[in-house]
């Protein structure tokens, strides 16, 4: 079959910059990038790529196909495909330096007086060994663009260090000097990850649990566990407080097609609750029954992402039992990082949806289009930790006329890294203003809490939730609370 | 000589797979250690991608007679016993290096290591991590590795050796952009794998092209029993460019059954004792038969099953077949898997002493560029013990060479940058070259093997060494070094078919009718030099 790929080219002892080569290659079917690579070097033997083992087991060949990482040798060639380097330093085309970053990976040092693992702990350790070392995850993290941080990969390899007996000591102050609390938990790495290691869950938040332990918690996310222990919500609350605001039970106008719960969140139901109002009014519109358990509690995700898991469990289960003694089948949530937290770190004996889904699947009211350009920022743990790209984007060109891709990439509020590490926070979020910049677009749109209140600082344009936006293209007034 | 570097050691390793890895760690015990290799340390050679295990004897109810009495069985008895004793006595100690080392293995809940049964062995000897045995080795020899002091030179292949009085005294190398490094050493050595990549369809990394031998022959060493090349049963037929990817023989250790197109376990008409655990060399040449005789699947492969074990165990036991399939529209968990004879591991090799010494002074040679250990068939999980136990003992015993006074040798060096300099003004196209002998080896040199197809072989492969290899830019030099080495190797190979005249393990010869067992062969080793070759005759 023909395929049509374009190839970053680049020569750094004569190029300034790469520039893009298309390509016209005949290969077999079910080929792989890396057979496209091969075809166009048999022509042109002067094109720069790695491989070794062919088998996605080696870590050499990955490059970006689409913008997203992938290994050369398994990933299927698409019809269209642009392939580019890594966002590594390019040695040629699509050759990048991968050996300082491999060298920084943080080795074992087994000592005789340790003991040997038990089944148990190789039980555990074995999700973490799993690295081909290929720096995809280094290659797209947020965090090192900005600061100084090891890297997710490293991180990985300190939390199977810390999880082998072999080495009895303990390395977390080590961890804590390689950046272990700049990580803002946008799992872009786990998601790029060839072999799926969820390196924030699995490594980077469970060392941050050794260092609660240690006493190593930065003193802002003390005080936000603390706020949680004596509140029960990880934000103070502001004047108006979503869930003092409003019923139990929301019913639509006209016919009830779906009936879901709602978890509200602490930024929601303390900080913005004009956003979770304006959510209420598109599922009036939209036909949806929206219950409200008052006693619901704050998620834990600010917890759990810090390492402060102590009281979790009680967080849990109570979140748990005020849905499920309603007989809610369907919890839908707004904050893409409660969302997330719901889905991975709970085990929840009923469904949890984001509100893009939900609206998705149920059908949007009648909307009149805004006359404006919008763009969109993917929150991460809408993006990475539960993978919802699409959806807002469907509800989105159907509220406003014009729409604009922006390459997404984490704002830096996550993690605890706007509390903890603001520096690093503000710097990504500038980032988000030379990105929003670039689009042109008169406003931004997205869904989630944290990303909308640390954009909003960092952007000209104005920083919308998806659900005002549809209050605005229903022809009403979005919520103001004085 | 202008613009080149002179780097200078007390020993030079070549290769960064699980042997060179190995023996450069042991090394530098003893002095000051250069590795070198062709991709980036770590990531190259095929340790990194074997799958199944690592055969050792780690429990009482087996013994370390029994392995050698398998491994010399499984090899036809053409294996050399002195060194088979070595690999069966040291591959426990050298497994427990790995472990010592922070090597993750699946252990059981009494804190013993998991071992699986392989093929043509009597007791479940091979220790496993998952199916990704290799990985987790290289993984452990890298970390190992950055704790030492073994200077690391990544991405230079080495293109030749360099001889001095008759003695190895180290390699020439290039880089990426073609330029020449000269490595000096006491000791040298020769780590560089396999090179069943001059076969058309092989599982070999893409650096498995036969440097090593071709460099040893070049140099003087002796070689033998080339001719002794593993086909695996069990590689990927479909998609095209994915044909010849392992399937580890641990699908089969698990459960695994192989079917023909009529849903027939053929393996009980051609090993009904050991069925799919039979030899490698029985069970490939099972499935070629199926195949050829028209009771294949419509990829030309046979059918290989997981689908009646619970998916559970093999997410669990599998994960990297689950994987590697999945990414191919194929669910082991509820398909069968479709699968083909494919070029593993060549068993022959630089003949060693057990001290890893090749016939040239001052070169020691270990792993699969090595002959003698695996005979004319080598087991499922011996090839990752071969790696650890004479990666160790190279590296010491090349360590314990004493320091010498090495002259840069000014001649060689001057006519290795002819060589170099005549691939610009070449014709032929490298890339084009490679695939003609690949195909040339697979259609006449591959599992069943006669006089006359071994003839056109040699032929055509003469006719492709009087190629002019083309080089647009000193970049494209490894490229023409790699293809002579392919040639080299692949001749090497067919010279030994030629001599063998038997069957014998992995080597068929259809056109030659023999009334003994391997056990009480009239022949010996084939033993390949540049000066001649020759089949060792037993007395009887």
């Amino acid at each position: 079959m023909q395929i049509s790929v374009t190839i970053s080219r680049f020569n750094p002892d004569t190029d300034t910059s790469p520039r893009m080569e298309p390509w016209n290659v005949q290969v077999e079917d079910g080929a792989r990038v890396l057979n496209v690579l091969e075809r166009i070097h048999d022509m042109d033997p002067t094109l720069l790529f790695r491989s070794s083992c062919r088998a996605g087991q080696c870590g050499s060949c990955a490059v970006k196909m689409n913008g997203e990482p992938v290994l050369a040798c398994t990933e299927e060639a698409l019809d269209g495909m642009v392939i580019e380097p890594l966002d590594l330093p390019v040695i040629g085309d699509l050759m990048v330096d991968l050996v300082p970053g491999i060298n920084d990976i943080p080795r074992i040092h087994p000592s005789e007086c340790g003991t040997n693992p038990t089944q148990e702990d190789v039980l555990r350790i074995k999700p973490l060994r799993d690295c081909i070392e290929c720096l995809s995850c280094v290659s797209v993290c947020p965090a090192m663009k900005v600061t100084e941080f090891l890297g997710p990969t490293s991180m990985r390899s300190q939390m199977r260090i810390a999880l082998d007996p072999r080495e009895p000591g303990n390395r977390i102050r080590e961890a804590l000097e390689q950046g272990l609390f700049t990580c803002t938990s946008c799992n872009r790495c786990w998601r790029v990850c060839p072999k799926n290691i969820e390196t924030p869950g699995k490594a980077i938040e469970k060392l941050r649990e050794i260092a609660n332990r240690e006493g190593l918690t930065l003193p802002r996310h003390q005080e936000v566990a603390e706020l949680v222990r004596t509140t029960g919500r990880s934000v103070e609350s502001g004047k108006h407080v979503f869930l003092d605001l409003v019923d139990e039970v929301i019913e639509p106008f006209g016919d009830v097609k779906r009936e879901v719960g709602f978890f509200v969140g602490c930024m929601f139901n303390a900080r913005l609750p004009e956003r979770a109002m304006d959510m209420l009014e598109v599922m009036r519109h939209a036909g949806i029954r929206v219950i409200i358990p008052k006693d619901q509690v704050c998620c834990g995700s600010p917890l759990i992402r810090t390492g402060q898991t102590s009281i979790i469990n009680a967080l849990m289960e109570k979140n748990i039992r005020v849905f499920q003694d309603r007989g809610i089948t369907t919890v839908m949530t707004m904050c893409a990082g409660c969302g997330a937290t719901l889905k991975n770190d709970y085990e929840t004996p009923f469904e949890v949806k984001d509100v893009s889904e939900i609206l998705t699947e149920t059908g949007l009211p009648p909307l009149k289009l805004l006359q404006t350009t919008a763009t969109y920022h993917d929150p991460c743990h809408l993006m990475n930790g539960q993978q919802i790209t699409k959806q807002p984007r469907e509800i989105l060109v159907q509220a406003v006329e014009r729409f604009i891709e922006m390459p997404a990439m984490c704002c830096g509020s996550g993690g605890g890294v706007r509390s903890g590490l603001p520096d690093e926070a503000a710097a990504l979020g500038e980032m988000r203003r030379t990105a929003i910049r670039k689009t042109g677009a008169d406003v931004v749109v997205t869904i989630c809490p944290f990303c909308e209140y640390h954009i909003q600082e960092h952007s000209d344009k104005p920083v919308k939730n998806l659900m005002t936006i549809l209050v605005e293209a229903l022809g009403e007034k979005p919520t103001e609370l004085s | 000589m202008q613009d080149q570097e002179i780097i200078r050691s007390h020993v030079l390793v070549i290769g960064s797979g699980g042997a060179g890895v190995r023996a450069a760690i042991e090394a530098s015990n003893a002095g000051t250690c250069v590795l070198i290799s062709k991709t980036i340390v770590g990531k190259g050679g095929c340790t990194i991608m074997a799958e199944g295990g690592y055969n050792a004897v780690m429990s009482e109810a087996d013994t370390i007679s029994d392995h050698y009495a398998d491994t010399m069985k499984g090899g036809a008895y053409l294996n050399d016993p002195e060194l088979v004793r070595v690999l069966t006595e040291e591959a426990p100690a050298r497994m427990n290096d790995l472990i010592s080392w922070g090597g993750v293995f699946d252990i059981t809940d009494t804190c013993t290591i998991c071992q699986r049964p392989f093929g043509g062995q009597c007791f479940p000897r091979t220790c496993y991590a998952g199916d990704r045995t290799g990985h987790e080795i290289m993984a452990t020899l890298m970390e190992q590795l950055s704790n030492s002091n073994v200077r690391i030179f990544h991405e230079i292949s080495a293109f030749d050796l360099i001889v001095s009085q008759g003695r190895i005294v180290g390699a020439f190398g290039l880089d990426r952009k073609g330029k020449m490094y000269t490595f000096l050493a006491d000791a040298t050595v020769l780590a560089s794998g396999g090179g069943t990549r001059v076969y058309d369809i092989s599982t070999n990394s893409s650096g498995g092209n036969g440097d090593g031998y071709a460099m040893g022959w070049r140099a003087g060493a002796e070689l033998i029993d080339m001719e002794q090349v593993q086909f695996h049963p069990t590689g990927a037929v479909y998609p095209w460019d994915a044909r010849g990817r392992l399937v580890t023989e641990a699908v089969r250790g698990e459960g695994g059954v192989l079917k023909n197109s009529n849903g027939e376990r053929f393996m009980s008409r051609y090993d009904p004792d050991r069925m799919e655990l039979s030899t490698r060399d029985v069970v490939a040449r099972a499935c070629a038969t199926e195949i050829q005789e028209g009771r294949g699947t419509i990829h030309g492969g046979v059918w290989l099953d997981v689908s009646h074990l619970p998916a559970k165990r093999i997410e669990e036991r599998l994960p990297v077949m689950l994987e590697q399939f999945l990414k191919y529209g194929v669910d082991i968990r509820t398909q069968p898997m479709e699968v083909g004879p494919t070029a593993h591991h060549i068993m022959g090799g630089l003949r060693i002493t057990p001290f890893c010494q090749t016939t040239l002074p001052g070169l020691f040679a270990c792993g699969e560029v090595t002959g003698g250990v695996h005979g004319a068939n080598r087991l499922g999980g011996n090839a990752l013990a071969d790696t650890q136990v004479f990666g160790r003992r190279a590296g010491a015993f090349a360590g314990s060479e004493p320091a010498r006074e090495i002259q840069f040798p000014e001649d060689q060096a001057d006519s290795a940058k002819k060589m170099l300099e005549k691939f610009l003004a070449g014709d032929a196209s490298p890339g084009t070259v490679k695939r003609e002998i690949q195909r040339i080896m697979w259609d006449g040199a591959g599992i069943f093997r006669s006089k006359s197809t071994l003839e056109e072989t040699r032929a055509a492969l003469d006719a492709l060494s009087k190629k002019n290899l083309k080089a647009d830019s000193p970049s494209g030099f490894n490229e023409c070094c790699t293809v002579r080495n392919m040639i080299d190797t692949a001749r090497l190979i067919v010279t030994g078919a030629f001599l063998r005249d038997e069957s014998r393990g992995a080597h068929v010869r259809t056109d030659i009718v023999q009334d003994w067992d391997a056990q009480v062969s009239p022949f010996g080793h084939t033993i390949l030099t540049r000066t001649g070759a020759t089949i060792e005759r037993r007395k009887s």
